[in-house]
Order: structure tokens, then C-alpha cells, then sequence
């Protein structure tokens, strides 16, 4: 395996785990679309109407 | 301890909560923006390092909710037993809103009013004498100015309620011991109540423009609430949105950008020249180019929200709610409904979320099912995509997909309205018109970054992770091994897509690329771009120069063997299918009823797909003089749909009239 495709490997490798990693937390936290700049809002009024989603 | 901050809508409650906890809560020049209790420890350097909760609670006019909103500011005030009350009141319109003042002050919490916007008053030639008003209303009275950085009043509102907390609070007016449930009782005691608070403000306010005399602004809302002129206005207006956005400003921006991410990819793929092929696909197609391709258009939904920023911002946004309002009420939908499409053109989700607010529960349904088909800042792309590949960057393709989606709420609520049966009740929509100001342009801009952050984090997250996992399904076949080219067809994503591509044919796009790209459309709207990207090998959607020299004729349209009317059909079948399954989950929250969200998406499946079956089979019959292929099949598919939908309406309204005999025989028989 030469070094180019080490490297390759690691990047992708790190990339994955990071964008994995975040989805996560998020889903952890209640977050339902992760980015949606409501996100938080949706998160904090599960108990408005009987459960966001 | 805990501070709630409470007053009448778009008094500036949330502006004055961000300014002192540094939180970014959704603003608006408009009334309901805040459908939600939002709590944060306020910074630092207001609290005096004590741990100090801001509690910022929807805008409420009484203690009696109107609205479910109203229902969350009552029940905080009266069960949570916060420590201090921090009273916004809207100091250009003192009246209505010591209503609300008096009855807060009766709980005997300390309240601190604080008198915002002060600064409209004092252009306005009004002065409130406050050393009156503190002695009238027995409570502490500060000028505030929360748009300011400094001198804004609000460390002086803290540190009084701070040094309050704890106190009795007395109340200068006593609501007499009534009947609750009986109406001319309340209605006299609120008639009392206000005659005391007009009292105060008769006391303690000069105006030099008398409430009764008409002024500029009220000249200008009779033309833009004008049921004709308003609606004319309101589409020239969006039509200059879309142009600047989507053809000019964005596109350059873009353009610009989109090279930068170009010459990225290149260098990726070069510095990978010696890896193994599939990794080179991987990374520099794949991630880069996938990512990139959805990534390019962020100048031209950041130019679209800046611009709708500052609409919302001057007081332009609540007038197009007026002027909506008879014909949302017409189709039998909620005059509040209004908002959270409005809302959905950012996302949808909140807009889903929005509809909370409407009373009635078949019209709050009804919106949740249908504000979805506004497009949605996800589907900015997508549209970006088409107007540029096919229609030479033409911003009228953005408006027409904007107001078809108007148009479908349109019809999809008198559907509603047939298939559920009458509408008993008349809703009503009170809506404040906020005064018009100039938007500030740094609240635009920070609008702007918000949602230019959100875009980012979706395009390295979810869209990421989905073009990669396209970019796999793409390269291998069932047998795991990398797909020979010219055998594409046996990739495990074609032989998955290609049996919804033949469903398809009747629209005119029954090829497995596009089908795929329409499913992953269903995680994020944006991935209908990033997987046409990784499908075709595109990343390099919007090049100007390009649409300047051939008129639409590039690449992009050649890659994908689309016409301008099948490519007009799949964009309107992406647009208006059912939207990703966060908004759909959002659905299932609001409706609270099974049938009722699966009535939705069938009913967005259908539309999206009638919709594309009409532009393609009527586009090909006008401009090739010929129906389209799968013409036959296509229509019997929706006659099914529409034979479904009359059965569900049978039988409900079956339902609906045994009902409707039980309530009359009962109204009879007492």
C-alpha cells in the first residue's frame, strides 16, 4: 500500500467518523433533521404537543 | 433563580432574551414567530456571575389563552413560580399592552416593565412619563432599547429584577371575584380593566400623532393589503427575489465558487492518482464532487434568505399575511396558516411546527399536510439546478415553482375541505401590522449565516455520508466486485432504482439515475443533487459562461438526456412529492393521527406525481405535437388515485353525517 492511498484511507476514514460521530450526538439530544437551523426549537418543545418527532 | 420574560407579540421578547443569554433564537418584525418556551442562563456580565435562567415565553395579550401559545405563557407565570417577571411592553402601543401588565402584576411576582422600543416613540414625537407610570402601576419602569448594543437599557431591567426577586409584588388593579365560565361577566370585567389601564395611559402619555389620524403607513397598507394590488405587489416583489437570487447575484457568486471547488477536486484526484481507482472515485467523485455539487449552490440560498431577511424585517412579510388571509379562509384554511407557509420557505419543518398555532384541528391538520409544498431552502438547489441546466439560469422557473406550490396548498385544501365535509366554524386571524422600518441589514446578514451554517453542516453530515454510500451502490454489484464500464445498468443502486424508474416512464424520467436520485431525495432534498452529481459524474452544475454560450444546451442537460419539459416535470415531481422524512416525521407530531399522515403523504405522492404526468404529457403534446410515451399506463395510475380518494371521503363523511344527525336530534330533543 503506498503512501497516497494510505493517506486516502485515513482522510475518508476521519471524515466518516466526524459526519457519523455528529449525526449521533444529534439524534442523541432529539435533533430530527440534523442542520435544520429549527433543530434546537423541535429538541426543546417535545412536550408541546404530545411528542415532536 | 429564574427570570420569565412575557408581553403581547412582537413586543421584542425574543430580541431582548438573545441580547442577554447570546442565544439566537428566530426573530421576526411579526406576530407569533415564538410558538415555544425557550430558557437560557443569562451571560456574565448581566447576571453579576449569578446563575440566572432567562425563561423567553410566546407572546401572550391576556391571561386568558386564545391561542395554545397564549395557553404556554399562562401556565409558566401562574404554576412555574418564577422568580421575577421581566414585562415587555411595547412602548409605541401602551394601551393594549398594560392589559396584559395589570393581570401579570396581580400574581405577586415582582414584575420590572420594561418599555421597549422606545426609541420608534421618541421619532414619533411620544413621551411616557415613567416616574407616573412606576407610581401607577407600583412596579419598576425602564426605557429599552434591545436592538442597541449599548446604552439599550437592559443591564438596568436585570439588575432591578435581580435585586426584586423574592419581594411581594402589589397589584394596582384587582380583578373582582367572577363566574369564569359565565361570558357577559368576563366581558365586563375586561371592559373594566381596560378603562383603568386607558386611565393610566390618558395620565402618563403626550402623543404628538394621535392613534385615530391617518399617517403614511396606513396609506401605504391600503395598497399593499389590497386583495388585487397586494397580490400583484407581493409576486413583483418575489419575482425580483427569485431573479436576483437565482439569475444574477447568486448565480455569479456561485460560478465563482463552484471553480474553487473544481480546482479542489482535481488537486484531490491528482494526489490520489496513484491509489487504487475506487478510492480516487470515493473520495474525489464521491465526497468531493457530491458534496461540492450541493455545496455550490449555498451562494444563491444565501442570497434568497438575506433578501427575504430584510423583507421580514421592514414589516412586508406580516402584510402579505393580510392580503393572504380572505383566500386561505376561502379554501378553507386557517387565516393563520399563512405563517407557517411563510415559514416553509425556509424549512419545513418548522413551518410543520408552526401550524400549532391554528385552533381548529382539521385546519391545523390540514396546513401540516400541505405548507410542505412551498419549496423549502433544501429544494433551492434543486430548482437551482434545473433553471440552470435546461432554462438558461431563468428565475422564472423559480417563481412558477413557488407559485404552483402556493396554487397546490390552494387546491389541496378545498380537497380537504371536500372530503371532510363542512366547515362549521369560521376561524378568525387578528393579526397586529408591525410599523415599517428600515431593515437592518446586519440582523439580514446574520439571518443569512445561520442558515448558511445549517446548509454546511447538512452537506458535511447527512449529504456526505448519503453520496458516499451512492458512490458504493454505484461502483459495486450484488457479487461486491467493481462494475466494469459500459455494464453500469448492474450496479447494486441500478438494479434497486430501476424498478421505480419504470413507474416513472409515464413522467418522462423512467431512467434508474434519476429514480435513484428522487429516492435519496426523500433523506434530504439537497441529496437529489449530490446523487445526480455521483450518478452522472457532474460537479461543475453552474457555469455561466457556459449557460451564456449555448442557452441552457451543456453538459449538464446533455448528461442527463432530459428534455425541457421532462426536466420541468422532474423537478415539479421532486418538488411536490412527499418532503424528507425529518418534515415527515414532523407531520406525525403535529397531526397526531395515523390517518391523517398517511392521507398526507398519499396525497403529496399523488400530487407530485399528477403534476409531472400533466407537464410532461401536455409539454411533449405542445411542443412535439405528439402525448408522451407511457401515456395510457400514467393514466390509470391516477384514476386509481382518484377512485382512493373518493372511497376515503365516503367513508368519512359517511361518519361525518350519522354524527351530524346524533348532534341535531340531541339539539332536538333538549
Amino acid at each position: 500500500m503506498n503512501i497516497p492511498t494510505l493517506v486516502g484511507i485515513i482522510v475518508l476514514a476521519a471524515i466518516l467518523f466526524f459526519a457519523i460521530r455528529y449525526m449521533v450526538k444529534e439524534k442523541k439530544k432529539g435533533t430530527a433533521c440534523i442542520g435544520c437551523p429549527a433543530a434546537g426549537t423541535c429538541e426543546k418543545h417535545k412536550s408541546c404537543s404530545g411528542g415532536c418527532h | 433563580m429564574r427570570i420569565a420574560f412575557a408581553g403581547n407579540p412582537n413586543s421584542g421578547k425574543t430580541t431582548m432574551y438573545n441580547a442577554l443569554t447570546g442565544r439566537s433564537e428566530k426573530v421576526g418584525n411579526w406576530a407569533g414567530v415564538t410558538i415555544g418556551k425557550n430558557d437560557a442562563p443569562l451571560k456574565s456580565e448581566f447576571s453579576g456571575g449569578k446563575d440566572v435562567i432567562a425563561v423567553d415565553l410566546p407572546g401572550a395579550y391576556s391571561m386568558s389563552p386564545f391561542t395554545p401559545e397564549e395557553g404556554i405563557t399562562s401556565e409558566y407565570v401562574r404554576e412555574e413560580n418564577p422568580d421575577a417577571i421581566v414585562n415587555i411592553v411595547d412602548a409605541t402601543n401602551l394601551s393594549r399592552s398594560l392589559f396584559f401588565t395589570t393581570q401579570l402584576l396581580e400574581l405577586g411576582v415582582p414584575v420590572v416593565v420594561a418599555l421597549n422600543k422606545s426609541d420608534i416613540n421618541e421619532k414619533e414625537g411620544t413621551t411616557i412619563d415613567i416616574a407616573k407610570l412606576e407610581e401607577k402601576l407600583g412596579c419598576p419602569v425602564i426605557k429599552t432599547v434591545s436592538t442597541e448594543k449599548s446604552n439599550n437599557g437592559l443591564s438596568e431591567v436585570i439588575e432591578k429584577a435581580i435585586s426584586l426577586a423574592g419581594t411581594e409584588q402589589k397589584a394596582p388593579y384587582l380583578q373582582a371575584d367572577i363566574d369564569l365560565h359565565d361570558k357577559a361577566q368576563v366581558d365586563a370585567e375586561d371592559r373594566k380593566r381596560f378603562s383603568f389601564v386607558n386611565g393610566i395611559v390618558g395620565e402618563v402619555e403626550t402623543r404628538k400623532q394621535l392613534s385615530t389620524e391617518e399617517t403614511t403607513s396606513d396609506k401605504v397598507d391600503k395598497v399593499l393589503t389590497n386583495p388585487v394590488a397586494g397580490i400583484i405587489i407581493f409576486a413583483g416583489v418575489m419575482w425580483c427575489v427569485f431573479a436576483i437570487s437565482q439569475t444574477y447575484l447568486g448565480t455569479w457568486i456561485a460560478d465563482w465558487l463552484v471553480g474553487w471547488i473544481e480546482m479542489f477536486q482535481e488537486w484531490v484526484a491528482g494526489k490520489l492518482e496513484s491509489a487504487p481507482p475506487v478510492l480516487q472515485t470515493i473520495l474525489a467523485d464521491g465526497v468531493v464532487g457530491g458534496v461540492g455539487a450541493v455545496v455550490g449552490f449555498l451562494p444563491l440560498v444565501m442570497v434568497m434568505y438575506f433578501l427575504i431577511a430584510l423583507l421580514e424585517d421592514c414589516g412586508y412579510m406580516a402584510r402579505v399575511s393580510a392580503v393572504m388571509d380572505p383566500i386561505f379562509k376561502r379554501v378553507g384554511l386557517s387565516g393563520k396558516s399563512v405563517i407557517p407557509i411563510i415559514i416553509g420557505t425556509g424549512c419545513g419543518i418548522p413551518a410543520i411546527m408552526g401550524s400549532r398555532t391554528i385552533r381548529d384541528e382539521r385546519e391545523r391538520r390540514a396546513t401540516a399536510m400541505l405548507t410542505t409544498f412551498i419549496p423549502c431552502g433544501a429544494k433551492i438547489p434543486v430548482i437551482a439546478l434545473f433553471a440552470g441546466a435546461f432554462f438558461a439560469g431563468a428565475g422564472w422557473v423559480t417563481f412558477v415553482s413557488y407559485f404552483t406550490g402556493i396554487l397546490l396548498i390552494f387546491l389541496g385544501a378545498l380537497l380537504v375541505k371536500a372530503v371532510t365535509g363542512y366547515k362549521y366554524r369560521k376561524s378568525f386571524f387578528i393579526m397586529e401590522l408591525p410599523k415599517y422600518k428600515a431593515p437592518s441589514l446586519v440582523r439580514a446578514f446574520w439571518s443569512m449565516m445561520e442558515r448558511a451554517k445549517a446548509y454546511i453542516i447538512k452537506a458535511a453530515t447527512i449529504i456526505l455520508v448519503c453520496n458516499l454510500v451512492v458512490q458504493l451502490m454505484q461502483t459495486y454489484n450484488w457479487s461486491f466486485e467493481v462494475v466494469p464500464e459500459g455494464a453500469e445498468d448492474t450496479s447494486i443502486l441500478a438494479t434497486i432504482a430501476s424498478p421505480f424508474a419504470v413507474l416513472l416512464v409515464p413522467l418522462g424520467f423512467g431512467v434508474w439515475q434519476l429514480a435513484a436520485a428522487a429516492i435519496t431525495g426523500f433523506i434530504a432534498k439537497e441529496n437529489v443533487v449530490g446523487t445526480l452529481a455521483v450518478v452522472y459524474g457532474l460537479t461543475r452544475f453552474i457555469d455561466v459562461e457556459e449557460l451564456e454560450m449555448t442557452g441552457g444546451a451543456n453538459t449538464v442537460a446533455a448528461a442527463m438526456g432530459l428534455t425541457t419539459v421532462t426536466a420541468l416535470a422532474y423537478l415539479f415531481f421532486n418538488l411536490f412529492t412527499p418532503p424528507c422524512f425529518a418534515a415527515i416525521g414532523a407531520m406525525n407530531s403535529e397531526m397526531q393521527s395515523k390517518g391523517w399522515l398517511w392521507s398526507a403523504i398519499g396525497l403529496q405522492l399523488a400530487t407530485g406525481y399528477t403534476v409531472a404526468f400533466l407537464v410532461n404529457q401536455i409539454g411533449t403534446l405542445v411542443v412535439e405535437g405528439h402525448l408522451a410515451a407511457g401515456f395510457l399506463p400514467g393514466l390509470i395510475a391516477i384514476a386509481i388515485m382518484v377512485v382512493v380518494i373518493v372511497l376515503i371521503s365516503r367513508k368519512i363523511r359517511a361518519g361525518f353525517d350519522e354524527k351530524y344527525e346524533l348532534h341535531r336530534k340531541a339539539g332536538q330533543a333538549a
